[in-house]
């Protein structure tokens, strides 16, 4: 038995190991790696940062707000909640008014979670002014709180998850339906989001973004393309893709390069985010996850690339043999 | 009768809800409203039914010893711990129940998803083979799109990678997709159609 052939024969658990330390020195051993983003997390950026309140405007009186739907349970967080850290962080660095909802009792402790981990680094961040956690509710009653919002979501959500009456909330001042609360953004590991395109989409105009493990994004492109869908986060590589955004713009220690621009991206300054101690690891996990991602794919293409030799080779000789 | 009175509840509010969604008309919007306060009133019904089939279902493993029954003794101290956690001292940061969140929940449920890449790598290295054109191209388009996702891929490759990336996944992908979804969506009005008429009587069980 030759080399190839017995590459051929090769025990899956010697693979198993050889992923598992692709994974795991990255991960123990961090370096800087560029990131790339792409149209549709720039697009999603861009329209959750124009509903930032102007230098001259009071944050309570922006009427504009977002709702982040968290619709995955623990086991998909890995590539999810960078990305809900990431965006509470933009919200909550440019006083931009948010929301959390989930129809999934699993989900309503990762929205405790995310929040908290945010808001630790934003002490003058208030529930009930700058963000609301509107909490579980039952999935029965999604389809009515979907359409309900279109109208009055202070009638359709009642109240919150403190317990408080969500029209009594100052965060309210200004918002009353998706005119207002103008994004949807929905995390899921699923199509699940898809109702809110059906309904808030078709039906009141509302945006809608989503948020997607990297098995899923492939299903979303037909949404991107028609416009259903305002932007996407694929993955994990979504996830860093807003990070990096979220550090070049929305928390620039200089006020007047906080808008989007192409030219302050293109920085190699901003590169080093991985090994840089100023950034907190919460807010780049996402990056150090690529890292990890990128030798993991390396290593997925070489296995591939071996297996392809191996097969060739094997049935090479056994055309010559027989 | 234990077919037919089910049988109408469905063609009946079958029709009533593509009444409420085709015809905007108070009437349609009152019987919605109206069906939405039974819904709430509905929904606890469904999670005490929820936790009576878990009780039910595993008290029947343990008594009967199936295979693997003392996982089921697991489910059930862990389902009752933390309800009781939950109702004791609230799901806020800090109290029990987060803690078993953060310390249980969230590694097994990562563990579970994350076996996913062993399998994957395991998979494409025993299976993944050019043994005709069509594997070919998945497998070129595969290489493409992996290394296209990675910082490493556009390093390697320059940002060319990410463009042809783009083009599989924005065109083949989306075609394919589409074609998927439009399938589905007529199917799915097909079997929508089938139920409302009473010719697609599967989902009432019997064996019909």
């Amino acid at each position: 038995m030759n080399i190839f052939e017995r590459l051929q024969m090769l025990d899956r658990r010697w693979i198993f190991l050889v992923v598992a330390i692709a994974i795991i020195v990255p991960l123990i051993i961090p370096f800087n790696s560029k990131t790339y983003t792409t149209e549709p997390t720039e697009k999603l950026y861009r329209l959750i940062d124009s509903f930032a309140p102007g230098q001259d405007e009071k944050p309570i009186e922006k009427d504009r707000a977002l709702l982040l739907v968290f619709t995955h349970d623990a086991s998909t967080m890995s590539e999810l909640f960078p990305m809900e850290v990431a965006i509470l962080r933009h919200c909550f660095a440019r006083k931009i008014k948010v929301f959390t909802l989930t129809f999934l009792p699993s989900a309503a402790p990762i929205m405790d979670y995310a929040i908290n981990t945010v808001k630790e680094e934003f002490p003058e961040v208030k529930s009930g002014e700058h963000y609301v956690n509107f909490g579980y509710k039952i999935g029965a009653l999604m389809l009515p709180i979907i359409l309900g919002m279109g109208e009055d979501i202070s009638e359709a959500v009642d109240i919150d998850a403190e317990g408080r009456k969500i029209s009594s909330l100052p965060i309210m001042k200004n918002i009353k339906n998706y005119n207002e609360m103008n994004l949807i953004m929905d995390f899921s590991g699923s199509s699940a989001g898809g109702a809110w395109i059906v309904y808030a989409r078709s039906k009141f105009g509302a945006n809608v973004g989503a948020g997607v493990t990297a098995v899923m994004a492939a299903d979303q492109y037909p949404y991107l393309q028609t416009g259903q869908l305002t932007g996407m986060l694929a993955g994990l590589k979504g996830a860093a893709e807003y990070e990096k955004l979220v550090d070049v713009f929305a928390t620039n220690q200089d006020p007047a390069k906080r808008e989007f621009s192409r030219e302050l991206l293109k920085d190699t300054k901003y590169d080093d985010a991985i090994t840089n101690p100023n950034i907190k690891t919460k807010f780049k996990q996402a990056r150090i996850g690529m890292n990890a991602q990128s030798v993991a794919h390396i290593m997925i293409i070489v296995f591939i690339l071996i297996g392809n030799i191996g097969y060739f080779i094997t049935k090479y000789k056994q055309k010559q043999q027989g | 009768m234990k077919r037919s009175i089910p049988l109408a509840i469905v063609i009946i509010l079958g029709f009533l809800f593509v009444g409420y969604v085709f015809i905007p008309h108070k009437i349609s919007s009152d019987f919605y409203e109206w069906y939405m306060e039974w819904m709430k009133a509905m929904s606890p019904f469904g999670v005490i039914l929820g936790i009576m089939s878990i009780i039910m279902t595993h008290t029947a493993r343990i008594q009967h010893k199936v295979p693997n029954w003392q996982y089921s003794i697991v489910t059930l101290i862990a389902m009752i711990f933390t309800a009781y956690a939950g109702f004791a001292w609230g799901t806020q940061e800090g109290t029990p129940f987060m803690w078993l969140f953060k310390n249980v929940q969230m590694p097994m449920g990562a563990t579970m998803f994350s076996l996913l890449a062993f399998y994957i790598a395991s998979a494409s290295y025993k299976a993944f083979r050019a043994r005709s054109a069509e594997a070919t191209v998945l497998l070129l388009a595969a290489i493409i799109v992996m290394l296209g996702q990675v910082p490493v891929g556009v390093s390697l490759f320059g940002e060319g990678i990410n463009d042809i990336t783009h083009w599989i996944l924005n065109v083949p992908n989306l075609a394919s997709k589409r074609g998927i979804a439009l399938g589905v969506g007529l199917g799915m009005v097909a079997t929508s159609l089938r139920i409302l008429l009473g010719i697609e009587r599967t989902y009432l069980g019997g064996g019909e």
